[in-house]
């Protein structure tokens, strides 16, 4: 039998274990589901076995052979390839560039390319994935999935047997994941074993045929995908039960308050257009869409970040036609943007710098800083939060996703916003974390903090939200309330209708 | 505690000073002449202008900038005092009519950064030529002198024992410290330097910050000028020419990261006093240039290996 083998795989860094002792099989033709909180060790195995790093001790058999490990184009020359999670990409380049870059086909003695039959080749690949893609078009002018796409046919080029997926869906939007899926599927018939990696339950159990769970570098076990269901995979991955965002079942808003904001007609060229909505003190308005759809180009507009062409907001009792963040700032907004590490954090800053850095300047006094209320207020703000770490002196950076993300929204809470923007807070958050960041979410609705939430994950919008937009090519589809809004109706709603885009 | 300790002991801080006190034990054994405090006095007078204009530049580059134009400026500020005074207009008035000139120069280096998002690198390369070229021009190269000997005091004069440009020096190094350790502005300058994206995210004014920075490097550069000309009584077109190369040098000797948000005034102040008394210790005992270059540049590769390897090691202890 084809199969993927490792034998008692350990790897330390410095004195923490990111593996201990892991032994676990991927057989051709099935599709087999890692999964595991942030830092469980999940990157660690893949950077294992596709030779990224060498283990510390532990064997890697594929075929009853051992695998050379450490060395990636060895281990590729065996077909064990990975898909990261940041695929290499050159954003410039073609595809047919792409995935030759390194293995070119040389001709003439290596002093000319062969561009025909990597052409050739690349087209041939690309078909089998089912994908109609420019070959010519830099691949960074292609959408998120398309790009998706180039990394996995890049893998295949090789005689590929085993293929390992990082995380593939993180930044594709529901459509385009049911594509991937689809192409999967197909690999998985064609006899290719894979390892798939994803923190998306509904995408484990709608793929997988059997799942291994690790946790803290340690492997939980291996389970049929029948033998499971939700609670139990979870149950698992945490070591403990976690309720799932149980949705709040009194709505905190009493609908003769006064909105804390209201935007009227806002229109960006290329972003958004004519987008009309209000928020109430202690609501959570769900913004839902595909990517691209607009959501973040608001939460940013609203923000101050960029510019609107038209249109007008309403609140801190002002009419606003143009702003900046220091405006949005003074008047009560705050925002926990889309990408953590870009946006949101200074990740070699320590905790305590980060979840201080908008309010700074409030701690400044004669003598200088107060480092004693500056340490009380981020200690405080540690507890409330339930931020996880060593010490608030600790860079960001060594924190798991979870905790970060905790970080950025802990950064406003002595800001006192009247007005959250939150954009995907639980991306790349594990499962034991986001019930928390859901909980916080929760929690300062109730204290009467507007809230508006944008995500691309149908449960936590439903959960979450009292009503519910749905932006369309940054067009407003109608705004629907809590009772109102199942999965479907948001889906159809996001879908573009006009022809030749059908789903 | 230990960690504490540990902390402190792998700083490249303290590596630096570890080198400059066996640097002058080494001196001290070639030629304890050298390192008496009048010598060391009297040989300090060259290094004032560079160690001033460090200050700004560490700020500069621990946002993740640069400045090529400090030399330049001071060029330019030169010139315009110099021309001035000759035309008449009483020295005071010329001095602050050269620091001003000073301060649009490094404001119109900020502008062009924050407005028009022109890369540090190539805006200060070009103004760096346009403002020598101004220079040239406008001095037809010709060389201005006979100032007042008061104002040679400013250049060469003592205070308190200590050369007035030495005052200069430690007055700013004092204020700079304070806003950057006291203040939160120390704070910012690292995040922008780390993380510009995530730090205007967080409400803070980066352009403002930036044009801020870069407009206080014209105006000190402008300072460095005046103390120049005052120290050698003439205004010459030529004046700073290669001192953004010494600046940049002492700043990154002293273990400030050119790609931004790590090093320390502290450091850079270790990094100049390396370079100036390696300079001068080379031109005192053996007297010759190509030794002095050669020793610069191994002073730099030394110090930078070092640097990676220790922080290589403060982050696996």
């Amino acid at each position: 039998m084809e199969r993927l083998k490792t034998n008692a795989l350990s790897k330390s860094y410095g004195g923490t274990h990111a593996l201990k002792d892991i032994s676990m099989d991927i057989i051709a033709g099935e599709v087999h589901a890692l999964c595991g909180e942030n830092g469980a060790g999940k990157s660690t195995l893949i950077k294992i076995l596709s030779g990224v790093e060498r283990p510390d001790t532990g064997k890697v058999h594929w075929r009853d052979a051992p695998l050379p490990l450490g060395k990636v184009d060895a281990i590729e020359a065996h077909g064990v390839v990975a898909v990261h999670q940041e695929p290499v990409i050159f954003p410039h380049l073609n595809a047919v560039d792409n995935l030759f870059v390194g293995r070119e086909h040389a001709m003439a003695c290596g002093i000319w390319l062969n561009q025909a039959s990597m052409r050739k080749q690349t087209q041939n690949i690309l078909a089998t994935l089912g994908e109609a893609l420019s070959v010519t078009e830099p691949v960074g002018e292609m959408s998120l999935a398309q790009r998706q796409m180039v990394s996995m046919a890049r893998a295949l080029i090789h005689q590929c047997r085993i293929l390992i997926l990082d995380e593939p869906t993180a930044s594709l939007s529901a459509r385009e994941s049911a594509s991937l899926f689809g192409r999967i599927n197909v690999l998985k018939e064609q006899g290719v074993g894979i390892l798939y990696v994803s923190h998306r339950l509904e995408e484990v159990f709608k793929l997988a045929d059997r799942v291994t769970v690790l946790r803290d570098g340690a492997s939980v076990g291996t389970w049929a995908i029948k033998d499971l269901n939700r609670d139990t995979l979870i149950k698992h991955m945490v070591g403990r039960e976690v309720p799932v965002a149980p949705p709040t079942s009194s709505p905190n808003v009493k609908p003769t308050k006064q909105p804390v904001i209201e935007v009227s007609a806002l229109c960006r060229k290329g972003a958004f257009n004519d987008i009309s909505f209000h928020i109430q003190p202690g609501e959570i308005l769900g913004m839902s869409g595909l990517v691209g759809a607009g959501r973040s180009e608001i939460a940013r507009a609203l923000f101050g970040v960029d510019r609107f062409d038209s249109g007008n907001i309403l609140y801190g009792g002002r009419t606003w036609t143009s702003l900046t963040i220091q405006d949005a700032i003074a008047h009560g907004i705050a925002m926990v943007p889309e990408d953590r590490q870009l946006q949101g954090l200074v990740l070699p800053l320590s905790v305590e710098t980060n979840l201080l850095l908008p309010s700074l300047a409030n701690h400044e006094c004669f003598r200088g800083l107060d480092q004693g209320t500056m340490r009380s207020t981020a200690g405080d703000l540690v507890t409330q939060l339930g931020i996880k770490t060593e010490s608030p002196s600790k860079p960001a950076e060594s924190l798991s996703g979870g905790n970060q993300q905790k970080i950025v929204i802990g950064k406003w809470l002595h800001t006192h916003p009247t007005l959250l923007i939150l954009d995907e807070p639980t991306r790349g958050v594990d499962v034991g974390a986001k019930s928390e960041v859901h909980r916080i979410i929760q929690a300062l609705a109730a204290k009467g903090t507007a809230i508006l939430l944008i995500s691309s994950e149908l449960p936590e919008i439903l959960s979450l939200s009292d009503r519910i937009m749905v932006l369309c090519g940054g067009c407003n589809q109608g705004i629907l309330s809590r009772q109102e809004a199942t999965q479907e109706i948001l889906l159809r709603r996001s879908l573009p209708t006009d022809s030749g885009r059908d789903i | 505690m230990k960690q504490r300790i540990h902390h402190i002991l792998w700083q490249p801080e303290t590596f630096l000073a570890l080198l400059v006190a066996s640097l002058f034990g080494l001196m001290g054994q070639l030629d304890p002449a050298f390192i008496q405090w009048h010598v060391q006095r009297e040989l300090s007078t060259h290094a004032w202008e560079l160690a001033i204009i460090a200050i700004p530049m560490t700020l500069v580059i621990l946002t993740g900038g640069i400045d090529l134009s400090v030399g330049a400026i001071m060029s330019l500020t030169a010139i315009t005092l110099g021309m001035l005074f000759q035309s008449g207009c009483p020295l005071p008035l010329a001095c602050l009519a050269a620091l001003l000139a000073g301060i649009l120069c490094g404001a119109l280096n900020g502008w062009f950064i924050t407005r028009m998002q022109v890369h540090p690198l190539i805006i200060t390369l070009a103004t760096m030529a346009a403002y020598r070229g101004v220079a040239e021009g406008i001095s037809r190269a010709r060389p201005v002198s006979g100032f007042p000997s008061s104002f040679a005091w400013l250049g060469q004069g003592l205070w308190l024992g200590i050369p007035v440009a030495g005052w200069l020096f430690l007055g700013l190094l004092v204020v700079m410290l304070w806003m950057m350790h006291a203040r939160s502005f120390g704070t910012h300058v690292y995040a922008i330097g780390l993380n510009s994206t995530a730090t205007r995210f967080s409400g803070i004014r980066v352009d403002r910050m930036l044009l801020a920075i870069y407009t206080f490097s014209g105006g000190v550069s402008a300072l460095a000028a005046i103390l120049l000309v005052a120290r050698r009584n003439t205004a010459k077109a030529d004046m700073g020419m290669g001192m953004e190369l010494g600046v940049i040098t002492a700043v990154v000797i002293g273990g400030v990261s050119i790609f931004g948000g790590r090093g320390s005034l502290l450091g850079t102040c270790l990094g100049i006093l390396l370079i100036h008394e390696t300079r001068e210790f080379v031109s005192w005992h053996w007297n010759r240039d190509e030794l002095n270059l050669l020793a610069l540049g191994a002073l730099l590769i030394l110090s930078v290996v070092f640097q990676k390897l220790l922080r290589h090691k403060r982050a696996t202890p």
